[in-house]
């Protein structure tokens, strides 16, 4: 089980001006496990998410996905290397359906046809319609992403990472402000792909739910990865709780 | 003799180009409109000047005056009555886009059923040339325009460094990131921004009406200038839309070396082109990536 | 009255062809360009010269003006798009001008103002399209080609990559979509279909000017567009048809000057996007960007 992780940051730096996102993190992501980020905000979460897939560029660092650096990949180009990212704003296709949104994350050719013809253009929609009753989501199949209800949204989100044949998932707070029930059904679609071999980051700002989610947390704060291991135990410190709750500033 | 001639005429019209440009440029910076009316603005106080100096024969220098003034006023309104409206409401870039080239096309052609769609022009003996040496010669305008262009910097120099409202709107140029956080009320900032950017449209325009005469589509050119220079000289530097307007006009110039009048009114857009596909910050850019 | 009728929708189906392939970019991918009536000028142009120097048949006017076109706008397409699409717009004017200047300099090849006149009649297939009626037919099936190819296009994957750079460009890079890319062929595919208009212009009025190709003419396709509205592939049909019946009707209020027509007509339509941008906060994009809260 214990291999070479999917993921690896070592070293990464990423200064704006004076304000340091990221500080000398080290991290592994190790595969078919879950693991959490989390902090307080601005602990420079999301900014990792962008400097692996390339929205920034780290100052200095190694960031390798399965050995192979991703040093000056571009966000397209990490898509294309198996990693699919979620955005706190969910970033919808807001005028197009449901079924249009999660059919057009597998149309990747810019060309007006994708390869494999007809088959492979009707396994797609296949595979979009099976995703779609996957998060529950067949009763708005037609409807606009942005006619959605704030939970639909949320799930039409995961639906758009599911249908991918991604290795590796950046999730950022994907459910955040789901009611119980809808989270339940949230994280059972998570970690369902475990098995096969998927390696899932999220980004979760509720320390009540993550341990419910995530085999592994790391703690960030002002870019500096202050613990990482087992949740029980990083939870249960007082000392990251402090700091999470605001106490030491 | 030749190319020193043009490079005379070349500065004068450089003078101009900048003022243009660096209107534009504070506009742009600081309210991220695309204000394609600054054409407009060009057109109408060309238009007012004429009518007030030659129909109504006022005296030039109340004529001038009073254009100049219409020109703010027209910025001012347009950026209360249209813009802010549409910003207001999240309009993206290219909506008031559409509004201000809508605004351009209304006015040009108000003109045209009012004036005309042919030259208008003011005779002034202000276009009479003296020989400065050598067998150059420079118009008494052409020295007004760089005089004027020169004051008007100087002025703009001191009130972007040492007036709070300067302070804010060359700040906001480069950083439009600080809009939220400013202390001054942003609806002031952006008037300020339109009524000096508007007035300083106002020279080039006045000159043109006694020189080369104006036509209602004169605005199209005057904007796409103003652009041109701005991404030359790098978006987000005051500066830089300076200089770029000052190598427009000895480039547009220098060009009738070579080619006849009507190609050299294309150099300047072939050079945008240039600057776009091999170096989009400009010279003097703020960022590499805009 | 007959021939009246034929004219005015020759001059319709050219229009409609116009609107469409602009509203191709605009509507369905956000892309703003200002240069179609270069397109349009550049591809009337080419006609002409292939007409009277080489082959007066559509067969081949219609391929050569369409590459082109094509070619030509990868000149604005390349170095803006893979920057931001702010920049097109701009890119966009500046051709619009370098192109004008073109057709009023280049006069060995242009004929300068003047423009080249006397373009003879085109043939297909060898067959004289001598009369309106012929002209027509002709002009219809163009149109009705170019919009069956835009309507095909955008219910395909192509469509779903321009609605999804157009709604979220960052997403859809995310996803792996190559946005320069899909965005360059775009605007490729709209100035060839556009360069079919302008061949069927330039044989159509048998001249060719620089006067039909300015800022104006701009204008005219874009009020089509709005006025026809961007959502639907037969939108544009309809605004083009709006746009050149609203003349005819502007003559039967006698009280406005015969003269003044034209800039009236621009008047209005400049006034009409002016509002539609204050009160219409999606802007040219079809649909809204309001939540229909009670279709849930």
């Amino acid at each position: 089980m214990s291999e070479a992780p999917v993921l690896r940051l070592k070293g990464v730096n990423k200064r704006f001006g004076g304000v340091v996102a990221a500080n000398d993190v080290d991290l592994d992501l190790p595969g078919g496990v879950v693991t959490a980020l989390v902090g307080p905000n601005g602990a420079g979460k999301t900014t990792l998410f962008n400097l692996i897939t390339g929205n920034l560029k780290p100052d200095s660092g190694l960031i390798e996905l399965r050995g192979r650096s991703l040093a000056g990949i571009e966000p397209r180009g990490a898509a294309l290397a198996g990693i699919a990212r979620s955005f706190q704003d969910l970033r919808l296709f807001e005028q197009m359906t449901v079924f249009e949104n999660v059919l057009s994350v597998m149309e990747r050719s810019a060309l007006p046809w994708q390869p494999g013809g007809r088959a492979a253009a009707n396994a797609r929609r296949e595979k979009a319609d099976a995703t779609i009753a996957q998060v529950g989501l067949t009763n708005w199949r037609d409807a606009r992403a942005i006619d959605l209800g704030y939970a639909e949204q949320k799930f039409l989100s995961l639906a758009r990472i599911l249908v991918t044949d991604a290795s590796l998932w950046l999730l950022d707070e994907p459910a955040s402000g789901l009611d119980p029930a809808s989270y339940e059904r949230f994280v059972k679609l998570v970690r369902g792909r475990l098995s096969e071999g998927i390696t899932i980051c999220l980004i979760e700002h509720n320390l009540d739910i993550v341990h419910g989610i995530s085999d592994r947390i790391a703690f960030l704060d002002q870019g500096t990865v202050l613990a990482a291991g087992e949740p029980r135990a990083i939870l249960n410190d007082p000392k990251l709780a402090a700091i999470y709750f605001g106490e030491r500033r | 003799m030749l190319f020193l001639q043009l490079l005379v005429d070349g500065l004068q019209l450089g003078a101009l180009y900048a003022l243009m440009a660096v209107g534009f440029a504070i506009i742009f910076g600081s309210t991220r409109v695309f204000h394609y009316a600054h054409g407009t603005t060009y057109v109408i106080v060309g238009y007012v000047f004429f009518y007030l100096a030659e129909r109504l024969a006022l005296p030039w220098w109340l004529a001038a005056a009073i254009a100049s003034a219409a020109a703010v006023v027209f910025g001012v309104a347009l950026d209360r009555f249209v813009y802010r409206p549409i910003q207001r409401d999240e309009g993206s870039f290219f909506t008031v886009f559409v509004a201000s080239f809508g605004i351009g096309v209304v006015a040009e052609n108000l003109i045209i059923i009012f004036f005309g769609a042919s030259f208008v022009s003011i005779s002034t003996p202000l276009t009479r040339v003296s020989d400065i040496g050598g067998g150059i010669v420079v118009s008494y305008l052409g020295m007004f325009s760089v005089l004027v262009a020169v004051l008007l910097f100087t002025f703009l120099n001191w009130f972007l460094a040492k007036t709070d409202v300067g302070v804010a709107l060359r700040a906001l140029s480069e950083n439009p990131e600080l809009v939220r956080g400013f202390g001054l009320n942003p609806r002031k900032l952006s008037q300020y921004a339109f009524a000096i950017g508007s007035l300083l449209v106002a020279p080039a325009a006045l000159v043109a009406t006694c020189v080369t005469g104006l036509t209602p589509s004169a605005g199209h050119r005057v904007v796409l200038i103003s652009i041109a220079a701005s991404i030359i000289g790098g978006i987000g530097s005051l500066r830089g839309a300076g200089f770029g307007g000052l190598i427009l006009g000895l480039a547009e110039s220098l060009a009738v070396w070579k080619l006849s009048t009507g190609w050299s009114e294309a150099v300047s857009f072939i050079i945008l082109l240039a600057f776009i596909l091999a170096r989009p910050s400009g010279l003097f850019g703020t960022r590499a990536r805009v | 009255m007959v021939g009246y009728i034929l004219n005015l929708l020759i001059l319709v189906s050219i229009s409609g062809i116009l609107a469409g392939s602009l509203n191709f970019i605009i509507g369905y991918a956000g892309i703003y360009s200002m240069a179609h009536a270069a397109f349009f000028g550049v591809s009337a142009y080419t006609a002409a010269l292939i007409a009277m120097n080489l082959s007066t048949s559509l067969l081949v006017a219609i391929p050569a003006a369409m590459a082109i076109c094509a070619a030509l706008s990868l000149v604005i397409s390349l170095p803006s798009l893979r920057v931001r699409g702010e920049y097109f717009v701009v890119a966009s004017l500046g051709l619009q001008q370098i192109a004008f200047t073109v057709f009023s300099e280049w006069k060995d090849v242009t004929g300068g103002l003047g423009g080249i006149t006397g373009v003879p009649v085109a043939t297909l297939f060898g067959y004289k399209l001598r009369s309106l009626g012929s002209m027509l037919t002709v002009s219809l099936v163009c149109l009705a080609l170019v919009t069956l190819v835009i309507y095909v296009l955008v219910r395909t994957s192509f469509g779903r990559n321009l609605k999804a750079i157009r709604d979220n460009e960052v997403a859809a890079s995310a996803f792996g979509k190559n946005a320069t890319a899909i965005k360059t062929i775009a605007v490729a595919i709209s100035s060839a279909l556009c360069g079919i208009a302008g061949v069927l212009y330039a044989f159509h009025v048998s001249f060719v000017n620089p006067e039909s190709f300015t800022v104006d003419a701009s204008v005219l396709i874009m009020a089509m567009i709005i006025i026809g509205g961007t959502g639907t592939v037969f939108g544009p049909i309809l605004g083009a048809l709006i746009i050149h019946l609203l003349p005819a009707g502007l003559t039967y209020l006698t009280f406005l000057p015969a003269r003044e027509l034209a800039s009236l007509q621009q008047i209005i339509y400049g006034a009409a996007m002016v509002l539609l941008m204050i009160y219409r906060p999606s802007g040219l994009i079809g649909r809204s960007n309001v939540k229909d809260t009670w279709t849930r």
